[in-house]
């Protein structure tokens, strides 16, 4: 029975590391795409594209693409979170209980959230109406 | 009632069940991670939106499902008294945080939803720059096409209208020699000089196209206009 617990806890143990391993590295590398991760995009497909002389060139094929700090700071609070709750797994002084966070990480991790969501919005939804971002 | 009758008959029968179940479980494990590393299992857009745009949502959801995953795993095989356990609880600010990175995904899609293009697949386009050109006869000109949403695809290069010629691989236009100017009817009497008039320039045009060879579809058109 103990031979078999350990077979069970084994293979556990290597198909989550390996399948961690694989999405890591695949991020990584690029083969999972991260592309515009850290990009946001004005809502502003369609409008015309005015040249230098004034004259309308064109309209916009795609909307434009813009650095977008809101998702800077949601990916370093979702890190920061994640692997500090890691550490504090593997240093429990309570084996077999899951750790309890501080109070404070959830209005944090909301507000993160929330940060993110008004800037998506503030883009998506009223790119048009602001114009230019 | 019969696994009983069957556990009691054979005591090793539960024995052999166990290991077999070990042995499909990790069987199932072994062919899941081939089938990804085969690449039948696709994770290139575990993260990606419709329109192909990585998600932080997404990206959230997937590092807490990862870091719980894993911290249940260890909770549970370090278990009680030496043996594997679950938890007798679920703190809960895990499930509050939980709660909100699942949230904050669904108030995300909500955002999309209202705009159609954030959750349309936009379709290859290509651009050729400039979009127009003015070029002397003989002289060359180089273009370039920006292929949107599949920046490996080749293009290929062709002058649908008017005169010159394009290299098909790397766009370089080359236009031609100037048109012949018609020439002068013999005089048979010598005339009046006329006043002297300087010919005009004669000016024409022509189209290049470029087309994504993986999406014969996909093109696009830039004007030229050749000046002597």
């Amino acid at each position: 029975m103990a031979g078999m617990t350990q077979i069970i806890t084994w293979e556990v143990q290597i198909f989550l590391l390996a399948l961690f391993g694989i999405v890591a590295m695949q991020l990584l590398s690029g083969q999972i795409s991260t592309k515009n991760l850290l990009y946001g995009r004005k809502n502003d497909t369609g409008e015309l594209i005015v040249g230098a002389d004034g004259l309308p060139e064109g309209r916009k094929k795609d909307d434009t693409t813009y650095f977008s700090p809101e998702r800077v700071q949601l990916l370093v609070s979702t890190l920061g979170v994640a692997f500090y709750y890691l550490t504090q797994v593997l240093n429990n002084p309570h084996p077999g209980t899951l750790p309890p966070i501080p109070d404070s990480w959830p209005a944090v991790v909301g507000g993160s959230n929330a940060i993110y969501l008004g800037g998506k919005a503030y883009s998506r939804l009223w790119g048009r109406i602001g114009g230019s971002r | 009632m019969i696994a009983a009758a069957i556990a009691f008959e054979f005591p090793s029968a539960g024995i052999i069940c166990g290991y077999l179940i070990c042995f499909l479980v990790g069987a199932l494990g072994v062919a899941i991670l081939y089938l990804i590393f085969d690449g039948t299992i696709d994770l290139s857009r575990l993260i990606s939106e419709p329109n192909g745009d990585a998600s932080m949502a997404r990206f959230q959801f997937l590092v807490f499902t990862f870091i719980i995953s894993l911290s249940l795993f260890l909770v549970i095989v370090s278990g009680k008294n030496g043996k594997p356990a679950f938890p007798e609880s679920i703190p809960s600010g895990i499930l509050t945080l939980l709660g909100i990175s699942g949230s904050s995904y669904a108030v995300g899609k909500a955002i999309q939803f209202s705009d159609p293009a954030g959750v349309e697949d936009r379709p290859v386009t290509v651009t050729i720059l400039p979009t127009t050109a003015t070029v002397r006869y003989r002289q060359t000109q180089q273009f370039k096409a920006e292929v949107a949403r599949r920046r490996d695809a080749k293009v290929r290069w062709e002058v649908s209208a008017g005169r010159g010629t394009i290299n098909s691989d790397t766009g370089l236009y080359t236009a031609p020699d100037p048109p012949m100017a018609p020439a002068p009817a013999p005089a048979a009497a010598a005339p009046p000089a006329p006043p002297a008039v300087v010919a005009p320039v004669v000016a024409e045009h022509a189209t290049i196209k470029a087309t994504c060879v993986d999406y014969p579809d996909v093109t696009d058109v830039a004007v030229i206009s050749l000046f002597a």
